[in-house]
């Protein structure tokens, strides 16, 4: 389970103090897919990376299965697998050897490195590119790499961060299916996303963020309900105020 | 102790698979040391025996006024060519190195046995090709003075030992190897192979990782940014001293190769000299390596990586130029400054000198408390929240 409560952070620049993200508060339970909508520049890859310990907060507190985010990152780090925005993967090595490099730093052994990787090769559908090196991959084969080398540890709980973006129909399908697995394994998924879409086909609980505030949050029906429009698309656009930097 | 031996086992699997990088490090640089070498000191010393050994040209003016003289020159391998057009002319088109004039009152001041003038005229301002020459004819001439100045003696029954009251002989003390050129050239190719030899690895492991963008999913496993760090670094100083050694060995047994056969390799290549310089740079190495990789972490791109390693250049070059250029008197003291203790300790071991107990302890104890030093800071700087941002 992961938990925000009251999330900032802001950044200096030239033009002056961003309030990046600004009083964040959210809870993803197990077993649930909980899902960030907002448009670009929202906030929603700064609340991730606060979340996966890469940044600190300057407010409020992140607590994943009861773990303190920035008292002991190191044990939060350990129940969380982790797809952020930046995915690179390394490009002389195969997909097994990207998989197993990870798998070596949360201290795993050769004999469960190579059960799990030949498990999430058969999950996301490796099998035919898992031995060859990974330059030359297509978007799909590195993300899909990605996932897996974030699995490796068999993490209770799965943040990612816009999964879909560049993928193709089938692949984005492919990891829809892939979501929905995690969720039925018991695990508390969180992912990002700018497609209405698609957070309205898998999500349990839904947060829409928009200029670095919680605009709402709720289930789908809830959601219609408090906008009193049937279509979800509309409520995402009433409840934001605008449709910009949102993907149908 | 894991996750750096994690890292770094990845590290240098990566660099290893780079096959560029490799065809740089291990074949480029170590054929390219001993093909110059090899090159460079049997052409020099092909040149050099030609000049002894081939007939010294020597345009003479007024050669009629001394025929004996002539005579002399030409049984001592010299070729006296006529001059055509002016002395001076020829020189300074370098037609010839030295040209002899005998002046018209010669012929005189011989005959009533007074010091007759004779008059070199060279360039001075290049004494690579023509020193030798002009070296060649002066002692011929001198030679020649002497040989006459003890017949006049005998010819007036006088002992010629009488116009030699001293006899000055020489003891150079100088080592058979220690051609300063030589020492210099060695400490500064040395030094500059340990301090930056696993740049491309450094720069490749840090700004390439982030500009990759695979460094934020590395921060978001449960390892210490120092395991990172350190890992990197040790993979930098592994594969800068795989490049070294392999190089070393290349010169080792390559030397031969290029240079003409019977020609002294600049350094002595025994195992235990190589061994004694080896131990020397290892502290060079490491610096080099936290330095590359703490500046090339601080990078946005691969890019901008290369342009601040490049500036680390310059630093090795600090204390071999200053030791080649400053005249310094050798003191205890200056073994305790890194790298101007190395090249002080490269130069007197290529020179076949032997280091003494507290030289040895204050070079190495000193560059290792530098690395220590270096490495905590460096693991500091890898902390900071801004490293992980790919942008």
């Amino acid at each position: 389970m992961i938990e925000v409560q009251d999330l900032r952070k802001t950044f200096k620049t030239k033009a002056g103090v961003v309030k990046a993200v600004d009083g964040v508060s959210f809870t993803a339970r197990d077993g649930q897919i909980t899902g960030l909508l907002g448009p670009n520049g929202a906030g929603k890859t700064t609340t991730m990376r606060m979340l996966y310990t890469l940044m600190a907060p300057e407010t409020g507190r992140v607590l994943v299965d009861g773990h303190d985010a920035t008292r002991d990152p190191t044990a939060v780090r350990r129940v969380l697998g982790v797809l952020p925005d930046a995915r690179g993967i390394y490009k002389r090595f195969s997909a097994r050897e990207n998989i197993a490099y990870f798998g070596q730093l949360h201290g795993l052994d050769e004999a469960t490195i190579r059960a799990r990787t030949d498990g999430l090769v058969s999950a996301l559908d490796m099998a035919d590119f898992a031995d060859r090196r990974s330059e030359g991959y297509s978007q799909g084969q590195r993300t899909k790499t990605a996932i897996a080398r974030a699995m490796v540890h068999d993490p209770k709980n799965v943040v990612l961060d816009e999964p879909t973006n560049g993928l193709d129909v089938m692949t984005t399908r492919a990891m829809r299916g892939y979501l929905q697995r995690l969720r039925a394994e018991g695990r508390c998924v969180l992912f990002s996303s700018h497609i209405m879409q698609e957070v309205a086909a898998l999500c349990d609980h839904i947060v829409v963020i928009a200029k670095g505030h919680v605009v709402a949050q709720g289930s789908a029906d809830e959601l219609r309900e408090r906008t009193g429009l049937p279509n979800l698309e509309d409520a995402f656009v009433k409840i934001i105020g605008s449709d910009e930097g949102l993907f149908a | 102790m894991n996750t750096v031996f994690t890292v770094f086992r990845k590290e240098l699997t990566d660099a290893f698979r780079d096959r560029r990088m490799v065809m740089v490090n291990f074949l480029l640089i170590p054929l390219l040391i001993p093909i110059v070498f090899g090159t460079l000191t049997s052409v020099g010393a092909k040149q050099q025996r030609e000049r002894l050994e081939q007939a010294l040209e020597l345009p003479v003016v007024g050669a009629d006024r001394a025929p004996n003289l002539v005579a002399w020159l030409r049984a001592n391998n010299v070729d006296v060519k006529p001059v055509e057009g002016g002395l001076d002319e020829a020189i300074r088109a370098q037609t010839y190195d030295v040209g002899l004039t005998v002046p018209e009152s010669f012929p005189e001041e011989w005959r009533k046995s007074r010091p007759a003038e004779l008059q070199l005229t060279f360039d001075g301002s290049r004494p690579t090709q023509s020193g030798p020459s002009i070296q060649r004819i002066q002692g011929l001439l001198a030679a020649y003075g002497s040989e006459l100045g003890s017949l006049r003696l005998v010819a007036r029954g006088v002992h010629p030992g009488v116009a030699s009251p001293v006899l000055v002989t020489n003891r150079d003390l100088a080592t058979p190897k220690a051609n300063p050129l030589t020492a210099f050239f060695v400490a500064y190719l040395l030094l500059m192979l340990s301090f930056i030899g696993g740049m491309h690895l450094a720069m490749d492991s840090t700004a390439g990782e982030r500009e990759r963008q695979s460094l934020e999913p590395l921060l978001a496993t449960p390892v210490t940014r120092e395991g990172i760090a350190s890992g990197k670094i040790l993979a930098t100083a592994a594969f800068a001293i795989a490049s070294i050694v392999t190089t070393g060995l290349f010169y080792k047994y390559g030397f031969g190769f290029f240079a003409e056969e019977g020609s002294r390799s600049i350094i002595d290549t025994s195992a235990a000299l190589l061994g004694q310089l080896f131990l020397v740079i290892l502290p060079v190495v490491l610096l080099g390596a936290v330095f590359t990789t703490v500046l090339a972490a601080q990078a946005k791109s691969y890019r901008e990586a290369g342009s601040f390693v490049s500036l680390l250049m310059f630093i090795p070059m600090v204390p071999v130029f200053a030791g080649q250029f400053l005249v310094v008197k050798e003191k205890l003291w200056m073994f305790a400054v890194p790298l101007f203790a190395q090249n002080q300790m490269i130069t007197r071991l290529v020179r076949g000198e032997t280091l003494t107990a507290p030289e040895w302890a204050l070079g190495m104890g000193t560059g290792l408390a530098l690395v220590v030093l270096s490495w905590l800071v460096a693991a500091r700087l890898y902390k900071r929240e801004q490293l992980a941002i790919s942008g």
